[in-house]
């Protein structure tokens, strides 16, 4: 019972943290290859608030705010470059958390932080992050039926054009890139406690790329493909056991096929042969 | 009190004056024609109008109120509204949903309000209105990617016209268009303007602009030539050696 | 004359930096796309040239054959995976490039463990030389060597050669260049042809460098040659060659002044980022 929970506690964090990208990336069309930086950032600032005697639930906030507020810093970078330069800028974003973090000695620089309080069972911590998924994925449908969406999908198409009609297009990447850079904090601060011990390697450019992997396999701009990418990609390794060794070969041909035969991804895929569109 | 004014505008790139020393102003009501010949500096002037760049030196006022450094879509919710040479729809939307991206303006102007609201039917229905009013509802639910230019530079005009603004700029709306279409177009401009609305164009068709326009500004190697009553601008021997020398050089 | 050898340092590594961003350039100046996969390139030709090394015993037997296994994968990458999305939104190859990176780095961890092989009989690295207080070895020494005899060789094939104007007509107007009966598709081949040599005698070179080849030493350094071409302004040739220079000696630098707050590959980055801040082209970009 163990084991699927914490497989299901893991397909629902990498659900946020996929949901969360899929807004920065697919509504607003800013591409981003440093996101797990932020679920790094969310996961070391709860785990020092929690080491410091903060109550977890403040905590868990903490985590979610000093990632989101960094992701309106890279907000205001992604004003300044656009499309292939933001693509590096936020890859060197990544490469940056890394690099800081590994050389802190009060961030427990190669060590990371261990013995990290946990208040709940695993119970707790699957409940949670369930329910926290279910929360993003509501709030992503919502965001592209609401206006929000709407004018993300006009900043995606067409900057130059949003802006005549009016679109603040600066307020909206921010907006993008906050609610997305703060859903990863979130699951950075369950992660850091469901697990007690966190290391820089676990926030690198391949766990940056294994969210993107899930965004893109599951259809780039569709939130329930997305989810069922993000499920998938998680439970692949476990399901196929032998697939754990060569899991990244696996991870990396499945990007490349997807790209090569259908950009769209799954949601794509279901497009093509049903002709329904997934939200 | 102008609507719109250049005050000594200029702007160089890598040294070369493209605009310089320019001053202009549109009146509330006028149709204003920019013309002048190829690279005399009309598109860069837009644009420092629009605030696509910033000049050099000099200031853009409207109403009198300094706007050189107000972002682009500041200027849009004021009323100034433009639209661009070469069309510019959001593809993957219909025609109906690019003009609604507009016509929503009082709701996406601040993200988190935008995230509030989900009711789009007032929209839709001023959005519907205003693509009848230029002939091309039929094709309101198709993909902007789909439908033939004469279509999206309509549409261009319609998602323009519904930020509901006082000063319209518009940069060469009659290119690619037949003559037949190019004469329509321009009459509809007419029509806009006598409905109210302030309107710049820079245009490379000279018979229409002159038909239409009530005055013209000639450019010419990056100043000011001349400006005055069409026809007589046009009669005037600097005007037309501007123009002689482009097909001279040509 | 410890700073005048960070300096030296910082150049030699500029000079790999080079072989490997200058190719990005050509790619991304090209097709505009961001050829992540180049680093495979660069590790297939380093792990081939060892395999040669090792059985031969010649260093040239690796160059050669660390070039050819380099020239022939970088144009299949193009055919397989590039070409069939050229139309596509440039995210699209981006990932796909991911993607092929991803999987190969795998598949060298697969093929030839995770831990890495070493020269068995590595001279240039062994054979060193001091002057002036400083010490550098063989390979340091022919890697400053290469870098300047391979791009010299593309400066002239650039501006001399037929093929090369050829390629210049295709980069700045690929459409008014097959009017002329440029075949383009020829000239993308040429075009990964060349990146990919460039990238394999870098790969040679560093496994030489670190005595050591292993699966993700590619990586890292693609990485940074795509920080470099974005630095130089993105399909900049001169640009390029200059970011490569300055990175690689700030980072030299920095390694030295930064080192408590951030490790190279960060440094490389945060100097990436406050230029783009400031010059959003890059240090030799327009405004």
């Amino acid at each position: 019972m163990d084991y699927y929970l914490s497989v299901a506690t893991f397909a629902a964090l990498n659900v946020i943290l996929a949901i969360g990208l899929n807004l920065i990336s697919g509504f607003c069309g800013q591409v981003s290859l440093g996101h797990a930086a932020f679920y790094g950032l969310g996961a070391y600032a709860a785990a020092l608030a929690s080491v410091a005697g903060v109550p977890f639930p403040l905590a868990i906030l903490g985590g979610v705010l000093v990632a989101g507020v960094f992701g309106i810093v890279v907000g205001f970078a992604a004003l300044r470059v656009r499309e292939d330069f933001l693509a590096i800028v936020t890859m060197g974003v990544g490469f940056l958390f890394l690099g800081a973090v590994r050389k802190q000695p009060w961030l427990g620089a190669e060590m990371g932080i261990a013995k990290i309080p946990s208040p709940l069972d695993k119970w707790g911590y699957a409940a949670l992050a369930i329910g926290a998924a279910v929360a993003l994925v509501l709030l992503s449908l919502h965001v592209r039926r609401s206006w929000m969406g709407r004018a993300f999908g006009a900043v995606a198409q067409d900057e130059d054009a949003a802006r005549t009609i009016g679109i603040d297009v600066a307020g909206y990447k921010i907006a993008a890139f906050f609610i997305g850079t703060a859903a990863a904090g979130l699951a950075g601060g369950i992660y850091a406690h469901m697990t007690q011990l966190i290391i820089p390697d676990t926030f690198n450019f391949i766990q940056s790329i294994t969210i993107l992997a899930m965004v893109v396999i599951g259809g780039i701009g569709s939130t329930y493909g997305v989810v069922a990418g993000a499920i998938l990609l998680t439970l692949m390794p476990e399901l196929f056991r032998f697939i754990n060794d060569y899991k990244l070969l696996v991870y990396g041909a499945l990007l490349l096929l997807v790209m090569r035969f259908s950009p769209g991804g799954l949601a794509g895929m279901i497009q093509r042969a049903f002709g329904v569109r997934l939200a | 009190m102008m609507l719109l004014a250049g005050e000594r505008l200029s702007i160089a790139f890598g040294g070369v004056h493209a605009v310089e020393d320019v001053s202009l102003a549109v009146a509330e009501g006028e149709l204003v024609g920019l013309i002048g010949p190829n690279g005399a500096g009309k598109t860069t002037l837009l644009r420092l109008l629009t605030g696509i760049l910033a000049p050099d030196s000099g200031r853009v006022l409207f109403e009198g109120r300094d706007i050189t450094r107000m972002p682009i879509h500041r200027r849009a919710q004021l009323g100034f509204a433009l639209t661009h040479q070469i069309v510019r729809p959001f593809r993957d939307m219909t025609l109906a949903e690019n003009v609604m991206m507009a016509a929503a303006g009082g709701v996406t102007a601040r993200p988190w309000r935008a995230l509030a609201k989900v009711d789009a039917r007032g929209a839709r229905e001023r959005a519907m209105a205003l693509l009848a009013r230029l002939g091309i509802d039929d094709a309101a639910d198709k993909l902007a990617r789909n439908v033939p230019l004469g279509y999206l530079k309509r549409m261009q005009a319609a998602r323009a016209l519904a930020l509901e603004p006082r000063l319209l700029l518009l940069d060469e709306p009659l290119a690619g268009l037949n003559a037949a279409e190019a004469t329509r177009f321009a009459d509809l401009i007419v029509e806009l303007n006598a409905g109210g609305i302030t309107i710049l164009l820079v245009e490379h068709n000279l018979g229409e602009v002159t038909r239409i326009a009530r005055r013209l500004l000639v450019l010419h190697n990056g100043s000011l030539l001349a400006e005055g009553e069409p026809r007589a601008v046009m009669a005037r021997q600097d005007v037309r050696d501007a123009y002689l020398g482009e097909e001279a050089h040509a | 004359m410890y700073y005048v050898e960070l300096l030296l340092v910082g150049l030699i590594w500029g000079c790999t930096y080079a072989m490997m961003a200058l190719g990005l350039t050509l790619v991304y100046g090209l097709l505009r796309i961001l050829h992540v996969a180049q680093a495979t390139v660069f590790t297939l030709g380093a792990y081939i040239g060892l395999l040669a090394a090792n059985h031969t015993g010649s260093l040239a037997a690796a160059f050669v054959t660390g070039a050819l296994a380099a020239g022939a994968l970088g144009p299949l990458i193009y055919r397989l995976v590039y070409q069939p999305i050229l139309d596509r939104p440039p995210f699209v190859a981006l990932v796909a490039s991911i993607g092929v990176l991803v999987a190969m780095e795998d598949g060298f961890r697969l093929l030839f463990g995770p831990y890495g092989l070493s020269f068995e009989n590595n001279v240039w690295f062994t054979t060193t030389y001091s002057f002036a207080g400083m010490t550098v070895n063989l390979v340091q020494v022919w890697m400053v060597v290469a870098a300047v005899l391979l791009l010299s060789a593309f400066a002239v094939f650039a501006t001399r050669t037929r093929a090369g104007v050829a390629w210049r007509a295709t980069v700045s107007d690929p459409a008014m260049a097959e009017s002329f009966g440029i075949s383009v598709t020829g000239v993308r081949y040429v075009n990964f042809l060349i990146a990919s040599v460039l990238a394999g005698v870098a790969g040679v070179l560093v496994g030489l460098l670190n005595n050591l080849v292993e699966p993700g030493m590619g990586g890292v350094i693609a990485y940074k040659g795509l920080a470099i071409i974005v630095l130089g302004g993105l399909g900049s040739v001169p640009g390029t060659l200059a970011a490569s220079l300055v990175l690689g000696v700030v980072e030299s630098y920095g390694t030295v002044f930064l080192d408590k707050l951030l490790d190279r590959d960060a440094i490389a980055f945060l100097f990436l980022i406050v230029v783009l801040m400031i010059r959003p082209h890059g240090l030799l970009g327009a405004r």
